[in-house]
């Protein structure tokens, strides 16, 4: 490595921002230039996309110019269970219904606080929130989700 | 003194006790529906619908209108508590709101907000009073070119909202656009960055960006290091704002007010702006504008006045005109046409008892809301002293089921989840996730009005300086920017120079 | 083995459907648009109704998105049997083939029709201040300032925007479209005068017409609308074939059983006759149709071969 990395934030939001520049600029090509009078759809996202680009090349080059914090460590436990919670809840919401799918949310979730025990209490507090829900979104507003979906019907 | 003969007619419809029993529920669901994040007024009016239909049809609007304003003013609890904001409008009250809560001054930021609400929402109401046909059509003069530069100045305005470098604020708000351009381009008809998946032909939510950015990236966040906070809320100072917070927090409110609602009465989507408006101007002419971002009283009473000053103003398109400027009103429409009312110009003249009882309904609705939350605070900031691992999956659970509520598809919570993980990167890479929230809502708008501006100009890009609105606009962008952007590089020139 | 046990409660569930008297548990009803719409406030009327008929919750379920595809695409995959089934537009019936490339629904193999509800006309609405006061002076005007005339319209491949189409199809001229996201901001700029000329549903614009705020020059049905009983039709004013209306439609995922269809049929029929209802309808510029399922078959039919015919015409295909 010939030149060390500086500010480590400045050289992943760099990566970053030109990632996304250039995936839109690549996307865009599809999507029909048009001229400047008529322009057309894409035009403004590849004028943006390489606006982005250069700006994660701005970053990147200051990575390794001006000083900058660490990272620090990154959340691994929190950041999968919460995400895969949250992924687990959307899947499971219209064929197993709000109360399974909440059940599943909350667990998970959970599991990636250090401080969760999965005591009586715990457990009464879920019960008290899967109720709260069912009856204030389900049977008050009229949320169009069954309680248990068809996995639990015959 | 047709004025006070409207007043007086308002108030002999708003001050029954029927109206008034419903004014009060509707601000209390509102509020409370508000305050559950994700849940916004759109879904849960779309759900009371058919409750309204046994109702008669100043009831139903008095109380669907409860509804909104009361979401409205929720959504800033829940954005100052937990650092969650459920609407674009309090996006910007997360940034200072949160930051006095975690300063233990929860308290005085959500009486900042109530009486920055209160206030201005008295105001819009007298300005409806006073001046709605004549404020809507001067709102009609706004073309597509007179559009197009202001939102050209609310990028740069959005340049204002970050703390920390100018290089990430302009990699965000860029980010933003594009995000913003997910979904079907309006002149064409074609879908972008949409994956061939139909769930991303109409772009994604701003509720689901917001919910997953916000709320999951800052729960990932905050798991990973429990102690700090918990540490932090421990000692919590008065509830009540103290003489010294109430001298600050005037002047931000008169300001707030007065941007709120001229930008409100724009039919083009105004309101959306006028918090974020409203926090850069505050920054940019503050005496204390180094304390912005770090919890200012200033950057939660403006926008809260702006915010619900802009929602009020949003009224008057829809009364004055029929026409509808955000989904809300859209719904409000819907409702008086299932009434038998056909909103439009007529409304005032021929049902001057539903016009008026509504606007005075929304001054007692104001009051209302006052009155039930000064009370609440106390019990709000107990709330978030519950332990967090007991809080968050609550948070998580109402986050998911709002998101979900927005069109009642799955494919919304998985993009929550899919901005969550982005929103937790931003955190550890210092990219401020505001300043991308206004260019999400910006990006869109900014193209099909840019498009629209030439495509009827025939091509001719002279329209945006040749007509007066807009050219004022673009002159005082391009005074904002150099104001904006002369601080940051002298400040960059003496980091250098200190370096 | 397994096949078996898979075999036999297929043949019970279908044997405790025919038994067990329909609805026995709440309906779904899905709106492929957001609510506040034409097409939601359609099946917000006749929810309650068939409720009280048949003593079940009748739940809509707003899902909107990609002009109706996604909440058609929800239809076609859900069960048919009765309890679900969906309140529609004209675009999901009969434009959206023609526009999405890669639709995942077909309107006629997948949907099971049920009745046509409402239909109203569209309006050719100008700003009063507008040159042309007549259909004979606008066309008179395209043909002298071909491309120069702002057509607003509710979005690129709405009924609004082909109307516009087949409308300078029959007259031989041409406009500039611009499309907006919805019709509320095509008429804010109508109102305003930024944009020129509009054809717009009925509902959406009689009250900026009898308010003086938008002038109507002809409704696009074959007979006068009774609400704007001066206002010519097209066919008066000498544009032929181009008669067009916006309409709502009720249809199931393809397969419903018979007995059920013919319920469900005439328990919507019963909603939509309701005089009560009828009047409000009415009211705002709507005709209640409720025709049998054959004559909306036809009537689907018809529109998807016109829509089609416009479309190739006029060579409107996304960029």
């Amino acid at each position: 490595m010939a030149m060390p990395i500086r500010s480590p934030k400045d050289f992943w939001a760099g990566l970053l921002y030109a990632g996304f520049g250039s995936a839109a600029i690549l996307l865009a090509r599809d999507y029909g230039w048009g001229s400047s009078s008529r322009m057309g759809p894409g035009y403004f996202p590849t004028v943006l996309g390489s606006l982005l680009l250069l700006i994660g090349v701005a970053s990147f080059v200051r990575a390794f110019v001006a000083r900058g914090e660490p990272i620090g460590g990154i959340a691994w436990k929190g950041l999968i269970l919460v995400t895969a919670g949250t992924l687990l809840f959307g899947f499971l919401l219209r064929p197993a219904g709000l109360v399974p799918a909440l059940v599943a949310l909350i667990l998970v979730s959970a599991a990636a606080s250090v401080k969760f025990r999965f005591d009586w209490k715990a457990m009464g507090l879920m019960l008290v929130l899967v109720a709260f829900c069912a009856l204030v979104f389900v049977k008050g507003l009229g949320l169009p989700v069954q309680l248990l979906g068809s996995w639990f019907r015959a | 003194m047709d004025l006070l003969n409207h007043l007086a007619l308002g108030f002999t419809t708003a001050a029954t006790a029927v109206n008034l029993f419903y004014c009060l529920v509707g601000v209390f669901l509102g509020t409370a529906i508000g305050v559950l994040p994700g849940l916004g007024p759109v879904a849960t009016i779309a759900m009371l619908l058919p409750v309204t239909f046994g109702l008669e049809p100043v009831t139903a609007l008095i109380m669907l209108a409860g509804i909104f304003y009361g979401a409205q003013y929720g959504g800033s609890t829940t954005a100052i508590l937990v650092n969650l904001p459920g609407e674009s409008s309090s996006v910007v009250t997360a940034l200072d709101g949160y930051k006095m809560a975690r300063q233990g001054r929860a308290g005085i930021a959500l009486a900042t907000a109530a009486i920055a609400s209160f206030f201005a929402g008295t105001a819009c109401t007298f300005l409806i009073a006073l001046a709605a046909p004549p404020l809507s059509e001067v709102a009609l003069q706004f073309g597509p070119a007179d559009y197009f530069s202001l939102m050209v100045l609310g990028l740069v305005a959005s340049i204002v909202l970050a703390s920390g470098s100018l290089l990430h604020a302009l990699g965000m708000i860029i980010l933003g656009l594009l995000l913003g351009l997910i979904g079907t381009d309006v002149n064409s008809g074609l879908p972008r960055f949409s994956f061939d998946l139909p769930e991303l032909a109409d772009g994604v939510n701003f509720v689901v960006v917001a919910m997953g950015v916000f709320g999951l990236g800052e729960i990932i966040a905050n798991l990973h290091d429990q102690s700090d906070r918990s540490l932090a809320l421990t000692r919590i100072t008065s509830l009540m704002p103290t003489r010294e917070d109430w001298k600050r927090m005037i002047a931000p409110i008169l300001r707030g007010t007065a941007l709120g609602s001229a930008l409100g009465i724009l039919p083009g989507g105004g309101a959306m702006l006028s918090s974020f408006a409203a926090y850069s101007l505050e920054k940019k002419v503050s005496r204390h504008s180094a304390e912005f971002g770090k919890g200012a009283i200033e950057g939660v009473a403006a926008p809260e006045a702006a915010n619900n000053a802009g929602a009020q103003a949003s009224f008057i398109p829809m009364l004055t005109l029929g026409i509808p400027s955000n989904p809300v009103m859209a719904l409000m429409i819907g409702a008086l046409i299932m009434h038998g009312i056909q909103p439009g110009p007529s409304v005032m003249t021929e049902q001057p008892a539903l016009f008026w009882g509504l606007v005075v309904s929304m001054w007692i609705g104001n009051l209302f809301l006052l009155v039930l939350n000064l009370p609440l605070i106390g019990l709000w900031v107990r709330m978030i002293s519950v332990p967090y691992h007991l809080l968050f999956p609550a948070i998580l659970v109402f986050c998911a089921i709002g998101v979900f509520s927005l069109a009642n598809t799955q494919f919304d919570v998985y993009f929550m989840a899919l901005f969550g993980v982005l929103g937790y990167l931003f955190r550890k890479l210092d990219c401020e996730p505001a300043p991308m929230m206004l260019g999400f809502i910006l990006g869109p708008m900014m193209e099909e009005f840019l498009r629209r501006a030439l495509l009827m100009s025939k091509g001719n890009p002279l329209v945006f300086v040749t007509r007066p609105i807009s050219a004022a606009l673009l002159v005082i962008s391009a005074v904002a920017l150099v104001a904006v952007l002369l601080p940051a590089l002298r400040r960059k020139r003496e980091e250098a120079f200190q370096e | 083995m397994k096949r078996l046990f898979a075999g036999l409660a297929l043949g019970l569930g279908l044997a405790s459907q025919t038994f067990a008297a329909y609805p026995d548990k709440p309906v779904t009803i899905i709106v492929p648009f957001p609510p506040g719409g034409s097409t939601d406030m359609v099946a917000r009327a006749i929810a309650p109704r068939l409720q009280q008929q048949f003593g079940q919750p009748f739940v809509i379920d707003n899902r909107a998105g990609a002009t109706g595809a996604i909440g058609a695409t929800a239809v076609k995959n859900a069960a048919p049997d009765g309890y679900t089934f969906m309140v529609a537009s004209i675009g999901v019936y009969a434009i959206n083939p023609f526009i999405q490339k890669k639709l995942q629904y077909d309107p006629v193999k997948d949907l099971d029709p049920i009745t046509v509800a409402v239909r109203a006309p569209n309006v050719l609405v100008t700003n009063p201040n507008f040159a042309a006061k007549s259909v004979p002076e606008l066309i008179a005007l395209l043909k002298k300032n071909p491309d120069k005339i702002t057509f607003a319209s509710s979005g690129a491949g709405s009924s609004d925007h082909l109307t516009a189409a087949l409308f300078w199809q029959k007259t031989g001229t041409n406009g500039i479209h611009v499309p907006y996201k919805g019709g509320a901001p095509a008429i804010t700029d109508l109102l305003a005068g930024h944009a020129d000329v509009s054809f717009q549903n009925i509902n959406a614009v009689i009250s900026h017409i009898k308010a003086g705020k938008l002038k109507a020059l002809a409704v696009t049905g074959e007979k006068r609308s009774p609400l704007l009983p001066d206002v010519p039709t097209l066919g008066e004013a000498g544009v032929q074939g181009a008669d067009v209306f916006s309409w709502q439609a009720v249809a199931g995922p393809r397969g419903l059983p018979a007995d059920v269809k013919k319920k469900l049929h005439e328990g919507i029929v019963a909603a939509l006759n309701d005089p009560e209802n009828r009047k409000r309808m009415e009211d705002v510029g709507f005709e209640i149709v409720a025709g049998t399922p054959e004559q909306m078959a036809q009537f689907q039919a018809q529109e998807l071969e016109r829509w089609r015919q416009v479309i190739q015409v006029g060579k409107i295909e996304l960029e």
